[in-house]
């Protein structure tokens, strides 16, 4: 069990300040059935454990924190949002990010387009920017409904889109991966790159919330 | 004729956005770091359509699984088909871990 | 590579029932839409599925759909709508 001590067992929100539980401890047959394809990829020399420790480095740094740099960006650079919005792949490298073998195609929320990104056959989504899917991404109630209601879906996270907005559905179904770039939230034209970056959820990146409107 | 992975527009339960969120825990991230590992250019043991396709040859079973653990067996059931080991090896290795984690879960 | 169709063009989803692994979900099969845009040729994913080289590539496109006209009994608005991406041989010009 030492080994879960390096998990994020301590984190009790997550960045939408929502509660977090902790996943159960695998079953014993998953664990072991995961130990052992380990094992044996290891002494036939297909992976060795520092690759390993390397992609679970990597894939740790991927996090929606990543994302709302990007968004932040968008919102205070009109050049940099127009390569986003056109050229994806080549906006996001500077930030580090290969979306390689996928591509990335950013949708932006409008007063007249909410855009919504649901993948109904598996879980595709913007990994490379925003870590792990979220678990309702991948299970079967939103993979069914949000194509076919996606209002009734939105309103279950509590957003409401108006009668006069389109609703877009995205299906993630092939090679590209998408972002929505929400709307910058009104009353925050005075406010810095990195404190923008605070207002930009995991949710509204998906599409299933708005970004944060600060008080006041 | 739909597979059991295609869900789009059947009838399904509400959304609970907080329902077992967690961040992803170390298990996950392990089975993650060997799937991204076997996708990756140095290797391409497998593609994700490969897992895919297993995944969705569980059938009826499909929907039994967690996440990871359906993408674990998935990727097991590809490794044996490319011959990277054989069943007997992936039994006896198996066996020994099991033993092995057991003792460390009582100890 | 060439491409068959173009943004704007008129297109329907093959209707056809297809064994193995197979990108194109059930819901849009048989249903009319629009091209919105050319993503390009892609490695298919029909024949990457079985190890093979997903060779020859199949162009790609967003399709863009009328909810209303995916789901009769839609309750959103008229003009709410859902892009998918499909391989050009699933396609056919209406």
């Amino acid at each position: 069990m030492s080994e879960h001590h390096h998990d994020h067992l301590n984190a009790t929100h997550t960045h939408d300040g929502k509660p977090i539980q902790n996943d159960e401890p695998p079953s014993i047959e998953a664990e072991s059935l995961e130990t052992a394809v380990r094992e044996l990829l290891m002494e036939k020399g297909v992976i060795t454990a520092d690759e390993l420790r390397g992609a679970i480095e990597a894939q740790e740094q991927r996090r929606p924190e990543l994302g709302a740099k990007i968004i932040a960006r968008a919102w205070v650079d009109e050049d940099f949002k127009q390569k986003l919005l056109s050229h994806g792949d080549m906006a996001v490298r500077s930030f580090g990010v290969d979306m390689k073998p996928t591509e990335l195609c950013v949708v932006e929320n409008t007063e007249e387009v909410h855009n919504l990104v649901v993948c109904t056959l598996c879980s595709c989504y913007p990994r490379a920017i925003l870590g792990i899917p979220p678990a309702w991404y991948k299970r079967r109630d939103y993979r069914s409904r949000a194509v076919r209601e996606p209002r009734s879906v939105l309103s279950e996270f509590g957003t409401i889109i108006s009668e006069d907005r389109q609703v877009r559905v995205h299906d993630s179904n092939a090679d590209l991966r998408y972002l929505v770039l929400p709307i910058r939230p009104s009353g925050t034209d005075d406010w810095s790159e990195e404190d923008l970056a605070e207002l930009v959820t995991r949710d509204s990146m998906i599409g299933v919330a708005e970004a944060i409107t600060p008080d006041g | 004729m739909r597979g059991p992975q295609d869900y789009g527009g059947l009838p399904a339960g509400l959304v609970d956005p907080v329902k077992n969120e967690h961040e992803p825990t170390h298990w996950e991230r392990r089975v993650d770091a060997i799937m991204l590992l076997l996708f990756d250019p140095k290797r391409r043991l497998a593609r994700v359509d490969e897992s895919r396709r297993m995944q969705e040859a569980l059938g009826d079973d499909y929907h039994k699984y967690p996440y990871y653990e359906r993408w674990l067996q998935a990727i097991t059931w590809l490794l044996l088909e490319k011959g990277v080991f054989t069943q007997e090896e992936l039994d006896k290795k198996r066996e020994e871990v099991r033993s092995r984690l057991e003792a460390e879960r009582n100890g | 590579m060439d491409s068959k169709f173009i943004p704007g063009d008129k297109v329907r989803v093959i209707e056809r029932s297809q064994p193995g692994h197979v990108r194109t979900p059930m819901y849009v099969r048989g249903k009319p839409g629009v091209i919105e845009r050319i993503v390009g040729p892609q490695p298919n994913p029909e024949t990457l599925a079985y190890g093979q080289s997903g060779l020859p590539y199949k162009m790609l496109y967003r399709v863009n759909f009328s909810q209303k006209v995916l789901w009769p009994d839609y309750e959103g608005q008229d003009n709410d709508s859902l892009e998918i991406e499909i391989y050009e041989h699933w396609l056919e010009r209406i």
